[in-house]
């Protein structure tokens, strides 16, 4: 116990020395992640890899267990920009569709798929889903927006909720940061962004916001013990949320992952941001706090 | 029993609150019109042709089906197999249909007119990514529309689909985020074939005298329709009837073009006035979209061989009160307007996007969604005890996670949401913050560090959550907008289970842990 207890003193003494040093880790992989990105949109103009959802195109389900090396041959050259996928049953493993996109149309994607296949397509052995491109160029532009004026509108409550600027600052700074990282994480990994990863972007505000919250309330209004006392308090709670969330996230995620490309995205995404959210408000967030807290003494 | 009782008394107004909500989740989930249906067996009547004789014999939409000619229906494939197996018969057979409440005899070789469905178990509607279904959202090509125009569009769309025979279709203007209009069209269950051309075709209406054409909708024909005008669209003050009911009479002009007036003459100059109702020609004008009749009207036998450019439309409606026949009078006329109007849709409509969903896996992909979710929580419920090794509190947070879903979901049965993909994404996220919060409140509670009572820390909890809360809210209110309408179902289910987490399960939740830690 009393060993335990000497083990705490000792490893705050190491965060009172280093906290200022351990801002480096986070501030160097911020300041990679916004070069990262400045020289991926101009490769690519565009800051993510999109998929058909926002670039316009054709996904096409079909409910038969066909060979994808044969069809994705067959496809290449007769549809534009072909990517196809299979969906598993969980439990057996067994194929049970195919999902084809291309961003064809859909009229003409059923002409080429009918070919292929022999027979017609029907609502009893097929789904399509077409979105034209001007309309995904719309949504796209729309959600970017609702990204930008959300992030804005948690910046506003956050500093109406702490009212002083540099905690509040640490707050969105520790947000975004948590955003671009992951931003950059899902670029490295190639995958291609739906509506719903944006979405999830989205949903990562919250999730980031929440421990933020958490640990700056503790730290300004509490008036009783330490500051390390509170800082600890909040690491105990925030962990315990963060862990939760992140183990909900990655058993469903197994779940689904066969299943549906939507959940697939969203938890992933999610995943990702809950581990930048660690980093960001237990080192980010933290030593700027501290910093902010010991020069005011 | 005083015990007890003194139990009972210190259940707190929110905890009762808590409880009598989740009851009435509950009720909402499965209670139906048909009343409480879970176990209920037979086929839903989805259906039932009009003018059938199943109609006529009093089969109507929304009737269960529990057997026929005393076989017993447990679902829609026993009755589908049986009308197979029986249809069509070479004479007229009696076939005598049980529903739940009544009992109905039909003399006929063919199958009832009527499609019918599994009896769904609650009351809860799935979304078309998950129960099958067709999506389709339409813009005119090269033209914004005003929001007139859209609404325009949009009740001439309604009508076509109900003239098709189509009913379970949800028509809707929408507006997004940069000021585009677009109209939605849904439709539930299968998908017509040709749904594109129902959609993007203009619309054909002819006007018939016996066989011939007098004139066809578009301006070629019909050069105006006066609408909204008290002048030249008018319902006349209702009358009562010689039954206690009461009728009233609209009247509206169109104007037709000069070729469509002369063949107008040329046809009723043939036609004879009608002997029993001589204020009237014999044969009626038959208004027919897309080759169905739609309505009859009688002509004045002033208009015989007349060439008048300007046409009197009449009709009625009937109501039990003076209010309910001018109101039927009133939706007769407009449906009659945009019969007319239909044929003149002045632009070229153009489908931005198009889903056409089989309702194949929906099942085992609310199996998967219902796995992930449990297995979600059990994970996240299990670091809870680990980390606070009391059962009691973990239990409870699971407890409380749950009741949240049941309510998200008593709601969504109450406001009839249909619970799509992305709804269901937003049901995670609220247990992903509900979760979240809960640990907030249970840190807060066990913090035996300070001198503040129970009740002020969990008042300090509370600020903290209510923080996180207008954080999320405030995040999700541009969604709604954003992208057509599309991902408005996760913005609602999220804010609504994040609503209902801060001011309905958490605070339970809070005079729960009071009650524990006391």
């Amino acid at each position: 116990m009393e060993e335990q207890q000497n083990q705490e003193t000792h490893r705050k003494n190491w965060h009172d020395r280093h906290y200022k040093h351990l801002l480096i880790i986070p501030l160097v992989l911020l300041l990679f992640s916004l070069v990262y990105l400045g020289i991926f949109h101009s490769k690519n103009n565009d800051f993510f890899y999109k998929d058909i959802s926002l670039t316009g195109g054709t996904s096409v389900t079909i409910y038969e267990k066909l060979n994808i090396e044969d069809l994705n041959s067959f496809l290449e050259g007769e549809l534009s920009e072909v990517n196809l996928r299979k969906i598993s049953d969980l439990i057996s493993g067994e194929q049970v569709a195919i999902v084809v996109e291309t961003t064809a149309e859909s009229n003409e994607a059923r002409e080429v798929l009918e070919n292929y296949l022999g027979y017609e397509l029907t609502e009893e052995n097929s789904s399509f889903e077409f979105t034209g491109s001007s309309l995904s160029n719309a949504f796209y532009r729309q959600l970017i927006i609702a990204l930008f004026v959300a992030f804005v509108f948690m910046a506003i409550v956050i500093f109406i909720i702490f009212k002083t600027p540099v905690p509040s600052g640490a707050v969105v700074l520790a947000a975004f940061a948590d955003i671009i990282m992951t931003l950059v994480t899902v670029n490295i990994l190639g995958i291609k962004m739906s509506s719903a990863g944006i979405i999830s972007l989205l949903m990562l505000i919250g999730y980031s916001v929440d421990t933020d919250i958490l640990l700056t309330n503790r730290v300004l209004r509490r008036h009783e013990g330490t500051l390390n006392e509170k800082l600890m308090g909040s690491v105990k709670t925030g962990l315990t949320m963060t862990l939760t969330s992140l183990v909900a996230v990655t058993v469903a995620l197994l779940v689904v992952k066969s299943f549906s490309e939507t959940l697939n995205q969203i938890f992933t995404i999610l995943l990702i941001g809950l581990i930048f959210d660690m980093l960001n408000t237990w080192i980010t967030n933290v030593s700027i706090l501290k910093w902010y807290v010991e020069r005011k003494k | 029993m005083v015990c007890g009782e003194e139990k009972m008394k210190k259940l707190s107004f929110r905890i009762w609150l808590w409880i009598v909500i989740i009851i009435l989740a509950l009720m909402s989930i499965f209670l139906s019109s048909n009343g409480f249906t879970l176990f209920q067996k037979g086929a839903l009547i989805t259906s039932v042709e009009h003018n059938s004789t199943s109609f006529e014999q009093g089969l109507r939409q929304g009737q269960i089906i529990v057997s026929i000619n005393g076989n017993l229906i447990n679902n829609a494939e026993d009755f589908l197999k049986y009308i197979q197996e029986n249809f069509p018969a070479e004479n007229d057979i009696k076939t005598t249909i049980k529903t739940k409440d009544a009992e109905v005899i039909i003399f006929s070789n063919q199958a009832p007119n009527i499609t019918v469905s599994d009896i769904p178990k609650t009351s809860l509607k799935a979304g078309l990514d998950l129960a099958g279904g067709a999506r389709a959202l339409v813009q005119a090509e090269g033209k914004s529309l005003s929001s007139e125009e859209i609404n325009d569009l949009v009740s001439i769309t309604t009508n076509r689909f109900n003239v098709y025979g189509l009913s379970d279709v949800s028509v809707k203007p929408i507006l997004d985020l940069s000021g585009n209009r677009f109209m939605s069209i849904e439709i539930a269950g299968a998908t017509p074939k040709d749904l594109e051309e129902l959609i993007e075709n203009q619309g054909k209406f002819e006007a018939k005298i016996g066989n011939e054409t007098v004139f066809i909708g578009g301006n070629r024909d019909i050069s105006s329709v006066c609408r909204n005008d008290a002048t030249c669209a008018y319902i006349e003050t209702p009358q009562q009837s010689s039954d206690g009911n009461y009728y009233s009479t609209f009247r509206f002009s169109i104007y037709l073009s000069e070729e469509a007036a002369k063949r107008h003459a040329d046809v009723t100059n043939k036609i004879e006035i009608n002997s029993s109702n001589p204020e009237y020609l014999s044969e009626p004008l038959g208004l027919y979209v897309d080759d169905s009749l739609a309505d009859t009207l009688l002509i004045s036998k002033d208009l015989k061989g007349q060439v008048t450019t300007q046409i009197s439309i009449s009709g009625s409606g009937t109501g039990a009160t003076e209010q309910d026949a001018y109101n039927d009078a009133k939706a007769n006329m407009q449906k009659l307007q945009t019969i007319l109007i239909t044929g003149s849709l002045p632009y070229k409509l153009e489908i931005v996007k198009l889903d056409t969903i089989s309702p194949l896996l929906g099942e085992d992909f609310l199996k998967y969604i219902l796995l992930a979710g449990v297995a979600a929580l059990i994970a996240a419920s299990l670091i809870i005890f680990i980390r606070y090794r009391k059962i009691k509190q973990a239990s409870f947070v699971v407890l409380i996670s749950f009741s949240e879903v049941i309510i998200i979901l008593g709601i969504a049965a109450l406001i009839e949401w249909n619970l799509d993909l992305a709804s269901i994404a937003g049901i995670l996220a609220t247990i992903g913050t509900g979760f979240d919060d809960q640990v907030v409140l249970l840190d807060e509670s066990r913090n035996r560090a300070t001198s503040s009572s129970l009740k002020e820390r969990l008042k300090k909890a509370f600020a903290i959550i209510m923080g996180a809360y207008f954080v999320v809210l405030v995040s999700l209110l541009p969604l709604i907008w954003a992208g057509a309408g599309l991902l408005k179902g996760f913005a609602i289910t999220t804010i609504i289970g994040i609503s209902v987490g801060v001011f309905i399960t958490r605070p339970a939740f809070s005079d729960i842990l009071k009650r524990i830690e006391e």
